[in-house]
């Protein structure tokens, strides 16, 4: 069973032109991709559909084996957990420490204090920020931020990661570490789904690649690893 | 369930400073909602005080009348339907009622003082009083029937008009709490969105999120409406110990009265339940437009 199937996708936002025209993708279970596009390609809205943030104008969404076009609200939520997301802008609340941000979707899960304290801290120390975990996230650098938010995303242990542009406001080196702890992450049995509009950067790799180009998805190379 | 602590809570709560004047706006509504209610009391304990004037009735027959004349009278009203009892007030009881008027030594067996019958009337009796008043003509010319019904009618008539004002006025703030309770809320919600949406997209239930803002408003109403009843219980005290000046009559158990603190606890309480359920149902329908 597939993780993520997209069939025919579309989408387009009252009535404008088409930011997705027809897109269809498979990820199966632990497998590792890259998206890669321009600018303006309509990777975040792709991404924005596959994490329910919002409905395709056509096609048909399969998550977890669920047609999403069949879920209710509560269905919604509890797919919802079992996804980690990086936000292109990060989305920390800049009212929080790092250490709340990052305990958020524990929290929101209702884990026990002492797990989420355990879990947090061992993030903290895995992203490098093992001293900043009480400095509120209005405080950090932008990379502080970023691996922030790549904490949190990974927190819950989620089967699918998704991320927009994780490496986008990084130097390059900081950028290789990221995708090496996203392929940690992918070892220990999430999908990963990282999306760039650095070709270059996602050619590195020897993962499977899509290209978003004027709304419609190709296959740009790499390996299909599962 | 989600557990926000803290920091976290504010992230869906209003923040301190916009709601630090909710408690004093809805203790104002509280006040002239308790003081209606208070007002409702004394009006139904008003009414209750004046029932009996319906059942009893004052024949006044000429202080000339002859005894014959008076008998018949009395034979009259007994035969008369709906007349539950007659008596004729002697002179001592007649002195008694006299008195406040006249003073304690007035001799009145040489003033012309009428005879004075108290007439006990059945509440439903459909007595024709016009009739009875004919005949009481006849028997006795200058005899007068006081009867003060038409007076309790038309008390009972503004008292009700009265009701609906007091009962009006008490919907009007307890629809106000609700009106402010939606507008706090309504008015962060625009600058709580992208926390709410993230809320969301991390997973979070709509109660999960719901919550903080529900109880953090019950806690408002609360607290508003518990100064809002202790400032209208003060103002009722100071009324009745103002006396003269400002004649508020106090229901019948007067301060201690169980209705009057049921009345403030409810509206306090109201208060509260409303204020939580005007910003749970806001928030939820916000959080219904969100993914």
């Amino acid at each position: 069973m597939a993780l993520v199937g997209l069939e025919h996708i579309a989408k387009s936002y009252g009535g404008g032109a088409p930011i997705l025209s027809d897109v269809s993708l498979t990820l199966e279970p632990g497998s590792f991709c890259f998206l890669t596009g321009d600018s303006g390609a309509g990777k975040t809205t792709l991404l924005r559909i596959i994490c329910l943030a919002e409905p395709p104008s056509r096609g048909k969404l399969t998550l977890f084996g669920a047609d999403s076009a069949r879920l209710d609200r509560m269905a919604r939520t509890a797919l919802r957990r079992r996804i980690g997301i990086v936000f292109q802008d990060c989305r920390l609340l800049d009212e929080l420490t790092a250490r709340d941000n990052i305990a958020l979707p524990l929290r929101i899960q209702g884990a026990a204090e002492d797990k989420i304290l355990d879990n947090v801290s061992e993030l903290l120390a895995w992203v490098g920020l093992a001293d900043r975990g009480d400095v509120r996230a209005a405080s950090l650098s932008g990379g502080e931020r970023r691996r922030v938010a790549i904490a949190r995303a990974i927190v819950g242990r989620p089967e699918l990661l998704i991320a927009d542009e994780p490496v986008g406001d990084v130097d390059d080196g900081v950028a290789l570490l990221l995708v090496r702890a996203f392929e940690e992450i992918n070892r220990l049995g999430a999908t990963v789904l990282i999306a760039t509009r650095d070709i270059g950067f996602a050619g590195r790799f020897e993962h499977q690649r899509f290209r978003l180009d004027r709304g419609m998805l190709s296959e740009a190379g790499g390996t299909a690893v599962q | 369930m989600m557990r926000l602590r803290g920091a976290q809570r504010r992230l869906t709560a209003e923040r301190d400073e916009a709601a630090a004047f909710v408690p004093w706006l809805v203790a104002l509504m509280v006040y002239l909602a308790g003081l209606g209610g208070v007002g409702l009391i004394v009006l139904d304990d008003a009414l209750r005080a004046a029932a009996p004037l319906a059942a009893t009735m004052t024949l006044q027959v000429p202080a000339d009348a002859s005894k014959a004349r008076l008998e018949t009278v009395l034979a009259v009203l007994r035969q008369t339907p709906g007349v539950v009892s007659v008596h004729l007030l002697d002179a001592p009881e007649t002195a008694q009622l006299v008195e406040p008027w006249l003073g304690p030594s007035v001799p009145l067996d040489q003033l012309p003082v009428p005879h004075l019958i108290d007439l006990r009337i059945a509440p439903d009796a459909a007595t024709d009083f016009a009739a009875l008043r004919r005949q009481l003509a006849t028997v006795a010319p200058g005899a007068r029937l006081d009867d003060q019904r038409p007076l309790l009618a038309g008390m009972r008539a503004a008292t009700r008009r009265l009701d609906g004002v007091l009962g009006a006025a008490i919907l009007v703030a307890l629809l106000l709490i609700a009106l402010l309770a939606v507008f706090a809320v309504r008015s962060n919600l625009a600058a709580r969105r992208p926390a709410l949406e993230l809320l969301r997209l991390l997973g979070a239930d709509d109660s999960d999120i719901v919550r903080p803002v529900a109880t953090r408003w019950l806690w408002l109403g609360l607290a508003g409406g518990a100064i809002g009843a202790g400032a209208a219980l003060l103002t009722i005290l100071a009324l009745r110990g103002a006396g003269a000046v400002v004649q508020l009559p106090p229901p019948d158990g007067g301060i201690a009265d169980w209705r009057l603190l049921a009345v403030l606890a409810g509206a306090a309480l109201a208060a509260g339940i409303i204020a939580m359920a005007s910003a749970r149902v806001t928030m939820l329908r916000h959080l219904a437009q969100l993914p």
